[in-house]
């Protein structure tokens, strides 16, 4: 069995230290960016050193090791890794014409840069990976560290996420159509009826064993799917709930990565349209914006609920009947090919 | 298994290249960069613009060399393994890919991309590292897991350990497991602000080594559970597998080699080998100053006596992401063909360690073969592969 201990957030909104979504923060040209805690962990040489995405997870770790210090593993999510020291790195390729350049820029931009400072800064030589798969790169991350914890069932690993959001890419993203060209306000994100929707970023670390003892909340099931077929979809996801669920039960909540744009609608509506008037449907990308990794908001999110046994008003999509808050559906779709199903219930 | 370097398009040519010792480093001929002439890489000797349309026909117009090297590659392994289309599509099979630069091999256009208001190129969807895993997802249709590693110049060695655990945990009856990686004005000018490339072909655990060759190329392997090959080829096993983090510094590793050293411990361990079992190491041996000496001591303090070793990428240059799984490849012949590589360019060894790589192409008997990957991240990873030998005969 797979338990979530302890967690640390870095999003948009206020979820650092803890977590208050009494008021929404607001998005600023399609954009939503974190608010950065000024890192007391970090030597202050260091952090100037780092790119945003580096310095974030390095930041939301370094307070999780000082409770956990011996992690039997590091295992990171990044779809693109340090995205602004990559494009500053060109910039400097093609100001200098391939000239005498500084390689700062070059190593901070590796994506496996987070994982490796982690294990430096804590001196750490145990199992050390970064997946990088897109939109899936936080669940394989997550699936990797159920085997983990299958292989050595003691053991306790260090699990994150972290992507950043440069001008840079996010104009890639844009001319590729998944921005909106117009504006929208995240809250009226799930009303533009726009191709595209608003970019996000954050950083999400947790603490991962095989024990139920002081855990926040238990990973029942994970599932991940490619491809743009509705109806496979669909059968996927009634085949995972009667697996992990028993007949006739409905998860409490879905929390789906619903972000307003059109062209996805169609999976998170089919989604939706598979649980029944007991589930109470909530959604989030107006919290955090879309990223690859934005599946590990909703996790945190779902500890979070499951912890306080509250769900925050702001979340909420269609009330059912259930008024429980133990097992909770995260159901995620980037560009509408990759899809992630995540069970999470109370310990 | 399938391949693709700058020695050569298919494992036979390969092969044949490091039987008659003749190494695919020299001139950039196809790459436009102003390196060209002056920092000998290793590129693979097609233009992207031919391997478009050998593999597409009408030539794709949003893919990039590095997913197109990917798809030269993995089509080797499929039609070697005789996947089906079943196969291929079916659920239990994954796919597990690795690069560390992605489709940014494209730097102009990338950096036109990144700040163009309108009009953009149509590479927009191909910059990222798993747009290599996905064009190779999208072109067979493969249906069960799929991922994409980058822990720098380990990653395909990690995509391939990752590959094997989904198959022991259940979530894969088959992998499709590699990496792939092309030349690139990001990473000739990134190594080369660190002062490690050499303006000579490289010469792996020399005294007098300069520093590394970058090279391209992609090799993927299908790995399947015994029981489930059938009356199918087995090439090897992959009986072990370690991934330890040096966590000493960003691009360097630290003096005494703790990081191989640990890798090479676990795999080891993992496989259940005393050290003197091992008959042969694929070092990863780059050519540069610090990871040569570093690996050579690694070795020293975990080998009573250090077997046979040396560093192929006097062939390929280092092919990054690629290494990991253009090597196991290479090990796997060696354990299959019962012959051994040699390193290039040798002359004196490093006086502080004393070691002597193998010099020569050479048949001898193989059974147990380590091949290491070490990254910037510190991030250090080791596989072993074993093949049983009856009376000179595989079991």
């Amino acid at each position: 069995m797979v338990y979530f201990h302890e967690s640390v957030c870095i999003s948009p909104q206020k979820s650092f230290p803890d977590m208050d979504l009494s008021e929404v923060r607001e998005s600023e040209n399609n954009l939503l960016d974190v608010i950065e805690p000024n890192y007391p962990g970090i030597p202050a040489g260091a952090k100037r050193r780092m790119g945003k995405s580096v310095r974030m997870a390095v930041g939301a770790a370094l307070p999780l090791l000082e409770k956990y210090p011996l992690p039997d593993g590091i295992i990171i999510a990044t779809a693109n890794g340090g995205m602004e020291d990559c494009i500053k790195f060109l910039n400097q390729i093609l100001e200098y014409k391939e000239g005498l350049l500084t390689p700062a820029n070059f190593v901070q931009s590796t994506s496996n840069a987070a994982a490796g400072q982690i294990a430096m800064v804590t001196k750490n030589h145990q199992y050390n990976t970064t997946h990088v798969h897109r939109g899936l790169a936080f669940e394989n991350a997550l699936m990797d560290v159920v085997m983990l914890i299958e292989e050595n069932k003691d053991a306790g690993y260090l699990l994150g996420s972290t992507d950043e959001i440069s001008p840079y890419n996010y104009n890639i993203d844009r001319l590729a159509g998944w921005y909106a060209n117009e504006y929208i306000a995240n809250r009226n994100l799930y009303h533009s009826k726009a191709k595209g929707t608003i970019a996000g970023e954050g950083t999400f670390m947790v603490w991962v064993n095989g024990e139920a003892q002081g855990a926040s909340a238990r990973l029942v099931a994970i599932k991940t799917l490619h491809g743009e077929d509705v109806s496979s979809l669909q059968e996927t996801l009634k085949r995972f709930l009667s697996e992990n669920i028993s007949s006739g039960q409905m998860p409490d909540i879905l929390i789906t990565g619903e972000n307003g744009d059109e062209r996805q609608q169609p999976y998170f509506d089919a989604v939706e349209s598979t649980m029944d008037a007991r589930v109470t449907v909530a959604r989030f990308k107006h919290l955090s914006g879309e990223y690859c990794t934005a599946s590990s908001f909703a996790l945190w999110l779902s500890i979070q609920i499951i912890q306080s046994g509250t769900l925050p008003a702001v979340l909420i999509k269609k009330r059912g009947s259930s008024n429980a808050s133990r097992q909770i559906l995260i159901y995620n779709n980037y560009r509408g090919l990759q899809h992630s199903f995540m069970l999470v219930s109370a310990p | 298994m399938g391949l693709i370097s700058a020695i050569g398009d298919s494992m036979e040519q390969n092969r044949l290249a490091l039987q008659q010792e003749r190494s695919g480093i020299g001139d950039i001929q196809y790459y436009q960069t102003a390196y060209a002439g002056r920092l000998p890489s290793a590129e693979v000797k097609i233009s992207t613009e031919r391997l478009n349309k050998k593999i597409f026909g009408t030539p794709l117009a949003s893919i990039t060399r590095t997913s197109l090297l990917a798809l030269y590659a993995v089509e080797e392994a499929i039609q070697d393994s005789h996947l089906s289309k079943q196969e291929l599509i079916s659920a239990e099979t994954a796919l597990v890919g690795a690069t560390t630069v992605g489709g940014m091999c494209l730097t102009d256009e990338l950096y036109h991309d990144a700040l163009a208001k309108e009009n953009g190129t149509s590479y927009l969807m191909s910059y990222d590292y798993a747009s290599i895993s996905l064009a190779i997802q999208e072109r067979y249709g493969i249906g069960g897991e799929i991922s994409t590693i980058n822990t720098a110049c380990s990653s395909s060695a990690n995509a391939i350990l990752y590959g094997a655990r989904l198959i022991r945990h259940g979530f894969a009856k088959r992998a499709i497991v590699g990496g792939a990686e092309s030349l690139a004005k990001f990473t000739i000018n990134g190594f080369n602000a660190l002062n490690i490339l050499s303006s000579q072909p490289c010469a792996p655990f020399d005294r007098d080594r300069k520093g590394l060759n970058l090279g391209e190329g992609a090799a993927f392997l299908v790995l399947e559970r015994e029981e489930d090959c059938r009356d199918k080829r087995k090439y090897a096993y992959l009986s072990g597998f370690g991934n330890r983090n040096d966590a000493y510094h960003p691009s360097s590793n630290s003096p005494d080699g703790e990081g191989p050293y640990l890798s090479m411990k676990a795999a080891l361990e993992n496989s259940g080998l005393a050290a003197e079992e091992i008959s042969y190491i694929n070092a990863h041996g780059t050519g540069t100053e610090n990871n040569d000496e570093t690996e050579s001591r690694a070795m020293l303090r975990l080998f009573d006596q250090t077997p046979a070793f040396s560093s192929t990428k006097s062939f390929t240059g280092h092919t990054l992401g690629a290494a990991g799984a253009i090597e196991a490849v290479y090990s796997i012949m060696n354990i299959f063909h019962q012959e051994v590589y040699p390193s290039l360019s040798f002359r004196h060894p490093i006086p502080e360690t004393g070691l002597i790589p193998v010099l020569h192409f050479a048949k001898q008997e193989i059974r147990h073969v380590m091949s290491n990957s070490f990254g910037f991240g510190g991030n250090c990873s080791t596989l072993i592969f074993f093949k049983n030998i009856v009376h000179g005969l595989f079991s």
